[in-house]
């Protein structure tokens, strides 16, 4: 897709010109970057002073050719932040208010309703008032209704924002469902780095209305620029791995890395979905010029250090150990090792710093 | 107690009057509302201010207005008499004047209360592919629709009240234009007090109702 736009707003101008063609596109940046102000303009609900959008091949505003769709023709599914639910309709109101938009699509099997509420498991919910939904399942309500207008594109504005992180980690996995589950590409705004890592392909970051960098997100987001606006404890790496066995005696589960090596994580009973995904923060993780004994960590990977940076007094080191691990260590702990690119190293990583998502 | 048949005659007119003239003005003054709320358009103070004047001029004045508007010897006037349409000193009159009386009040409690729906929700169901016809009836004006029905009931009461206006477009004539207002001030000025007093107790007990079912339904409202 093809975005073009400028905007004046009150502080500084959004102007983002950028050619995309992924399945998750995270918009990445801090608050008032211009994020929201951009999926408004996608979505045509805010006037944009010179630009064009282009969406699937298909052109939604163009300044030069003086072409501007309005939003009901724009053919998207908008869920933003607070999901905006009307609260005068039931949830099975609020699910099929946009779903009679294109009831004619073919595909209409693999994104019947019924498929829908069962991968976001709100099947129960149907004749609630939307007044009684906790925030996780007004935000799975609202993305059930965006679905369900069967939309070319998916406009996502920070949907796990307004939660609480115990709420967040369970709301994402159904994110990543609706990636797997329909071929609906998707726009995901966000702050987050997990959020970003977890679900995107492709990565664009934005700060003060600016596109300051764009990639693949393990990459992009772990580069010299990213770090310096990523909080410490979000800098982090998010693998797919393939689930092997568990032992729960021993509190540990066996995952395959897709290069085919063997790590353990904490335990997790046996999951229906034989891909899970796994993270570790980038300062979880040890890293040993010499295999190391006696410890109690799980994991001793060999590999080797393929780029390093050095950021401030921390260098972030990129380590090739059938994945690409980013590692943040402090400066002095470079010059300790004497690493430099190419340099063989162990990663050592307790089983309990991965996480389970 | 028994009422007589003339105050029933009285009560009853205004009722259906000021019901037909609360009828009259609903879409109308919806519409003007939601102009008002939602859109940006040139002159909109101006005539904002035009609308809310029959709230605070002299209803007496406003009378004179009308009459000059719709008397037989302006053009406006002329053209309806000439189709069969005599407003002024009958029951159209009244229902002239209690509409434009009651209009502000209505447009008020509306705009309000549009001005309290999220814009946000209009939007999102923009981009589900409604209609803006459908957003306004499906969306909008259900999420309203406590302060319209306050509205309309503040119109109505307002529209029982009416006096200045009334007795100028329509006059004072028993059984043709007389309201509970008029029939009032009719019955002190010819000394029957207690015919009066039970017209009087009529209006207190409607104006209760209404200011007090208006009331509770925007506090509802505000709750929701």
């Amino acid at each position: 897709m093809l975005l073009r736009c400028r905007i004046p707003l009150a502080s500084f101008v959004l102007d983002i010109d950028v050619t995309f063609d992924a399945r998750v596109t995270a918009v990445f940046g801090p608050s008032g970057a211009g994020k929201t102000t951009l999926l408004d303009a996608i979505a045509g609900l805010r006037d944009i002073a010179v630009g064009e959008i282009e969406v699937g091949g298909k052109t939604l505003f163009s300044s030069v050719r003086k072409i501007n769709l309005p939003p009901q023709r724009r053919n998207l599914g908008y869920v933003p932040q607070e999901g905006a639910l009307f609260p005068h309709l039931s949830v099975r109101r609020n699910i099929i208010f946009g779903s009679e938009r294109n009831s004619h699509v073919s595909d209409a099997k693999t994104m019947s309703m019924e498929h829908v509420l069962e991968i976001l498991e709100i099947s129960h919910l149907l004749d609630r008032s939307v007044m009684e939904l906790s925030g996780g399942e007004a935000q799975r309500v609202a993305l059930a209704r965006a679905i369900l207008s069967r939309p070319q594109l998916l406009l996502l504005d920070e949907p796990l924002a307004a939660l609480d992180i115990g709420l967040k980690e369970k709301i994402l996995p159904y994110l990543a469902r609706v990636r797997d589950e329909f071929a609906i590409p998707m726009i995901y705004v966000t702050h987050n780095v997990t959020e970003v890592l977890t679900l995107a392909d492709w990565v664009l970051m934005i700060r003060s209305g600016r596109l300051v960098a764009q990639g693949p997100p393990g990459e992009t987001l772990t580069s010299s620029s990213a770090v310096r606006a990523i909080p410490d404890e979000e800098l982090e790496n998010v693998f797919t791995v393939e689930f092997i066995d568990s032992d729960k005696a021993a509190g540990r589960s066996r995952v395959r890395l897709s290069s085919g090596a063997e790590i353990f994580v904490p335990y997790r009973a046996t999951p229906i979905r034989n891909t899970l995904q796994v993270r570790i923060r980038a300062d979880d993780i040890l890293i040993g010029t010499q295999r190391p004994e006696g410890l109690s960590a799980g994991n001793i990977l060999p590999g080797a250090v393929c780029a390093m940076e050095i950021v401030d007094d921390q260098a972030l080191i990129r380590v090739d150990a059938g994945e690409i691990f980013c590692v943040r260590v402090t400066a002095g702990a470079v010059n300790r090792l004497a690493l430099d690119a190419g340099s063989a190293v162990f990663l050592i990583i307790k089983t309990r710093s991965f996480q389970l998502l | 107690m028994i009422l007589s048949f003339e105050t029933w005659e009285i009560t009853l007119f205004s009722l259906a009057v000021g019901l037909a003239s609360t009828v009259l003005i609903l879409p109308f003054g919806i519409a003007l509302a939601w102009l008002f709320a939602r859109k940006q358009w040139p002159l909109k103070s101006v005539v904002e201010t035009i609308v809310l004047l029959p709230l605070v001029m002299p209803p007496v004045s406003t009378g004179l207005i009308l009459l000059k508007i719709f008397g037989r010897r302006s053009p406006l006037g002329e053209w309806l008499y000439q189709r069969g349409f005599e407003i002024v000193f009958n029951w159209k009159g009244v229902l002239i004047a209690m509409a434009v009386m009651s209009f502000p009040l209505l447009v008020r409690s509306v705009r309000t209360s549009f001005g309290e729906v999220n814009p946000r929700l209009e939007q999102i169901a923009a981009t589900l592919g409604a209609s803006p016809l459908k957003i306004f009836f499906v969306v909008t004006i259900p999420l309203a629709y406590k302060g319209i029905v306050a509205g309309a009931l503040l119109a109505f009461s307002r529209a029982l009240g009416e006096f200045g206006a009334t007795i100028l477009l329509a006059g004072n004539i028993p059984g043709r234009t007389q309201t509970l207002s008029l029939a009032i001030y009719n019955f002190v000025q010819l000394g029957k007090d207690p015919e009066a007093y039970v017209l009087l107790g009529i209006t207190v007990v409607l104006a209760f109702l209404f200011v007090w079912t208006s009331e509770w339904l925007l506090r509802t409202e505000k709750k929701a």
